[in-house]
């Protein structure tokens, strides 16, 4: 499991320690989940982006 | 009476645009402080647009269906000047000087603008239990949520307020208050409608769709709205074809699929119940239905919240400063969001490429999918868990459960009444086609509303 409060003092996101605990206990919920999804990706596989020099040229 | 039946009341003159207003005027006066489903009402506005479109009718310019039909749209789309608050404080006086895409669509098409509709704080929840505004109530029991975050959209249709209302649907958010109030809600295909001048809460999941109270009115509202906006990065050039179904619309030889797996898991008794018997009327009617075993829609659904948790921190961080703005759900997904690194948001929008290829593969196999829309009923308003096969879930979780992976996949998705339960509260039936399928799945909506599957009006009708 993550150490959220350190990554949230690392990043200076002024969250109180009750909030943070809140937040802590739903992101590994997820995180459980997510991380071996991210963990099978390979590299050829890119990221759904939006951006489109036809559009912003447009 | 659905737009239609109003729209040709209107062409024999039985029956005017300000008649129709003032109605409408009327019910919400007498049903708001109950419902809490507007937080603006424009009524000098409307009964100008109902005046306007009366005499266009005389005058013989009938701008089509949606001519003189009173409509509203949730608070997040932009209006030209009248208030739009996001449902939240932080927008408390913003008066915008122009009309969201599908505002001004609407408006073009002739529909009378009756005002703002109340929803979750920010679009970001599902319950509409507004801490700012007032919790809306559901017209099928106001002690019960209408679901959101589209909330007063689902209600103002559910009790005849309006003739039908925008939502939009980032994680459900159009198809849960239609499940949850009884009505037809339309989730389109990521790009078809236009997102431009609606408040922001996931830029690649937010949609905007329709509430109504019929399949065929969802379809003629969604004519008006669709189509091609260049102002939209994400908006489709695809052609916009006639969203209607005709009054005879054959479902035989369609090839229907419902999932073996995922959908029909922990869902309350009645829910499965009605469903399932919309399923077996899809059969009737002639629908090849058979079992299909879609991709793992729980990895989807973690996607889809790392996506959206990411998107609706980064757009609402500049106003975290001030945390005392946020009821305290907002603040705490707004706190997940933030200390969430930018890898894990990469990561996210490969895999939903991943995820996209892998699932639509499943279109060889059927034409189009059928599932319950939400697991549960409508909840009482202020529950926090709801219990479902036995297990206590989050009640956001737990609701989001079967439509959030659609916003990730970006795919048309329709919700309409397929029952009651025990209780007395609608049960949503989904359907969801492949992308710019919204025609298909609107026609498969309609013969099943044809074949005698739906519920009747609110008590609050």
């Amino acid at each position: 499991m993550k150490d959220w409060a350190a990554i949230a003092k690392a990043s200076g996101l002024d969250i109180p320690a009750k909030d943070l605990s809140r937040a802590s206990q739903a992101l590994n919920g997820l995180d459980e989940v997510f991380r071996p999804l991210a963990a099978g990706l390979t590299p050829d596989m890119e990221p759904a982006a939006t951006f489109s020099a036809d559009q912003e040229q447009a | 009476m659905t737009i239609r039946e109003a729209a040709e009341s209107l062409r024999r003159r039985q029956i005017s645009a300000v008649e129709l207003t003032t109605a409408a005027l009327s019910r919400i006066e007498r049903s708001n402080p109950t419902l809490r489903a507007f937080i603006t009402v424009t009524a000098e506005r409307a009964l100008q647009q109902a005046r306007q479109a009366d005499s266009e009718l005389a005058a013989g310019k009938d701008r089509g269906p949606l001519h003189g039909i009173p409509a509203a749209v949730k608070d997040l789309f932009f209006t030209r000047g009248v208030l739009t608050t996001g449902g939240s404080p932080i927008y408390r006086n913003f008066v915008p000087d122009e009309d969201a895409f599908a505002v001004a669509r609407l408006q073009a098409a002739g529909a009378v603008m009756l005002g703002k509709l109340n929803m979750h704080e920010l679009a970001y929840g599902i319950t509409s239990a507004n801490p700012h505004f007032g919790a809306v109530a559901n017209p099928w029991n106001a002690r019960h949520s209408p679901g959101g975050s589209s909330g007063g959209s689902g209600a103002a249709v559910a009790a005849g307020l309006v003739y039908a209302a925008l939502g939009t649907d980032t994680g459900g958010s159009i198809r849960i208050p239609a499940s949850f109030c009884g009505t037809v809600g339309l989730k389109p295909t990521y790009g078809r409608v236009s997102r431009r001048g609606v408040l922001p809460l996931s830029w690649s999941l937010d949609h905007v769709g329709p509430l109504a109270s019929s399949v065929r009115d969802a379809g003629l509202v969604l004519n008006a709205i669709a189509g091609h906006d260049p102002a939209d990065a994400s908006s489709s050039r695809r052609p916009v074809v006639d969203f209607v179904p005709d009054d005879d619309c054959p479902v035989r030889g369609l090839r229907i699929g419902f999932p073996r797996n995922f959908f029909f898991e922990r869902l309350e008794s009645d829910v499965e119940l009605c469903v399932r018997g919309a399923i077996a009327r899809l059969e009737f009617l002639g629908a090849e239905v058979k079992p299909v075993t879609l991709p793992d829609i729980s990895a989807l659904n973690a996607v889809g919240r790392m996506i959206l948790l990411c998107e609706a921190s980064a757009v609402l961080e500049p106003h975290l400063k001030d945390r005392g703005q946020f009821g305290p759900d907002v603040l705490a997904l707004l706190d997940q969001g933030r200390l969430l690194p930018a890898t894990d948001y990469i990561h996210a929008q490969r895999l939903r490429k991943q995820m996209q290829r892998e699932f639509a593969r499943i279109w060889s196999s059927v034409d189009c999918l059928v599932a319950p829309t939400t697991p549960n009923t409508a909840p009482r308003i202020g529950d926090a868990t709801v219990k479902l096969g036995g297990i206590e879930e989050d009640v956001r979780l737990a609701t989001t459960r079967l439509v959030r992976s659609i916003n990730l996949l970006g795919l048309p998705a329709l919700s309409i009444p397929c029952g009651l339960s025990g209780g007395g509260l609608p049960v949503g039936l989904q359907i969801i086609g492949p992308p710019f399928e919204e025609a298909l799945i609107l026609r498969v909506g309609a013969a099943l509303e044809d074949g005698g599957v739906g519920i009747p009006p609110s008590p609050m009708m």
